[in-house]
């Protein structure tokens, strides 16, 4: 039957969606910035797989195949080359910037870590997450997203302070709706 | 190497400790062994990136999409061919420019010549190799006095019936299912063949009525046309003899 993945291949290819479906969504989420919309981005990267990487000669590359296959169709959706430029000409990232105490950011629900990420400028948002991800290096971070080793380390450093910039605000906004909601005599009514 | 420098470098240093056998860091984790300052910043930094990690680990997938995406691979039909070198886009953009100069030039060139290619080539052909020529019967031997007569000037219309010359038992031959008719006519010692073609068999063959001579093979061979016949005359005598019945 020619309209499906042989059965050989049904196997190899269960057994990558079950070891990186999920890493590969948590990078497209913190990419797309939707739901949904990462999703479709994760099935998609899954579908060029089934089309096409089996013609990968050594299985063990599937893993940065399949995030680098994401990454590029994710750009090739967005089509923000001149975005990226730009953000790239910005000066100097700023030196250690306030950032929330590590307590507070463990207190903090996963979700909102995900939207103080998800703030972060695009550019530098790609290699940061991949990096919390931890299971790529530098090195195959620099490969996956094809710029210099140099400059995913200066992403990741500018990235991590618009992430603890971005954070630093969330914890400030979770506060103020707490005293609000204290202070609301309503509430207090009712 | 200065703190500054060191801080950059570690920062992409995994907290899972992942990057531990990797040379590019072990200046900088040397140096935060001998600098408080830079050993307190990096566990700061460590426990920081410990714990975002930890929080993106708690993503949770949407349900249903390991299925959607096993039902939808089931159904990929794979690209089962190794992609082809005539694939590679390069070759293929090559390919097609290529086509494209084949196309123009095609589109461009001169019908006539074309067109005339094709009957002339062929009355070349059949004089040089093919014994069997003819010119038979009453309107055929008509057309042959005519032709033989010594102050005949070839070019302009010929004395043809088609029809009646078909008829009259002339040699017909076919090409490329059009029909051409020949008759062979001597003049000054020398045979000298003429193929007579319908002009709406040929429609793109723009040949003038004023002969076209020209040598090939050591033949001679002019071409002209009328308002709706189409001439050749071939002798093997070259382009010489040919020239004096012009």
């Amino acid at each position: 039957m020619q309209d499906s993945i042989p059965c050989m291949a049904v196997d190899i290819f269960n057994q990558l969606v079950d070891a990186h479906y999920t890493p590969l969504f948590r990078f497209a989420l913190s990419l797309t910035k939707n739901s949904s919309d990462a999703g479709d981005l994760t099935q998609q990267t899954f579908f060029i797989w089934a089309k096409q990487g089996h013609a990968l000669r050594e299985t063990a590359k599937a893993k940065s195949w399949l995030f680098t296959t994401l990454y590029r169709e994710f750009l090739r959706g967005r089509r923000r080359a001149e975005r990226v430029t730009a953000l790239e000409d910005l000066g100097p990232a700023e030196a250690d910037p306030v950032a929330p105490a590590v307590d507070v950011v463990t207190g903090m629900d996963a979700s909102l870590v995900v939207e103080a990420l998800q703030e972060v400028d695009e550019v530098y948002r790609a290699p940061l997450t991949l990096f919390y991800m931890q299971d790529f290096s530098y090195k195959e971070i620099a490969d996956m997203l094809e710029v210099p080793i140099g400059t995913v380390m200066s992403r990741l450093s500018r990235g991590k302070a618009q992430l603890r910039a971005a954070l630093a605000r969330k914890e400030t906004e979770a506060r103020h709706k707490v005293v609000s909601f204290q202070n609301n005599p309503a509430r207090k009514l009712s | 190497m200065n703190n500054v420098e060191a801080k950059f470098i570690l920062q992409g240093y995994r907290p899972n400790g992942a990057d531990a056998g990797d040379a590019t860091f072990c200046a900088a984790l040397d140096q935060t062994k001998q600098d408080p300052t830079l050993h307190e910043w990096f566990a700061r930094e460590q426990a920081f990136d410990s714990a975002i990690s930890a929080k993106l680990a708690h993503i949770q997938v949407p349900a249903g999409l390991r299925e959607a995406i096993l039902a939808g691979g089931r159904v990929t039909a794979p690209d089962t061919t190794r992609r082809s070198w005539w694939r590679h886009p390069a070759l293929l953009a090559m390919a097609a420019c290529l086509a494209v100069v084949f196309i123009t030039t095609f589109a461009l060139w001169p019908k006539a010549v074309v067109a005339s290619e094709d009957l002339t080539t062929f009355a070349l052909d059949d004089t040089l190799y093919n014994k069997n020529h003819g010119g038979h019967g009453a309107e055929a031997g008509a057309l042959q006095a005519f032709l033989m007569q010594p102050t005949t000037r070839l070019g302009g219309s010929l004395p043809v019936d088609f029809a009646a010359l078909r008829k009259a038992g002339c040699r017909a031959v076919n090409l490329n299912d059009r029909e051409v008719l020949e008759v062979c006519f001597k003049r000054n010692g020398t045979w000298f063949h003429c193929y007579i073609a319908q002009r709406a068999d040929f429609p793109a063959l723009a040949a003038g009525t004023t002969p076209a001579l020209v040598e090939r093979k050591g033949a001679g061979v002019a071409s002209w046309s009328d308002a709706s016949r189409l001439y050749v005359v071939v002798t093997a005598a070259g382009d010489s003899a040919l020239e004096k019945l012009l």
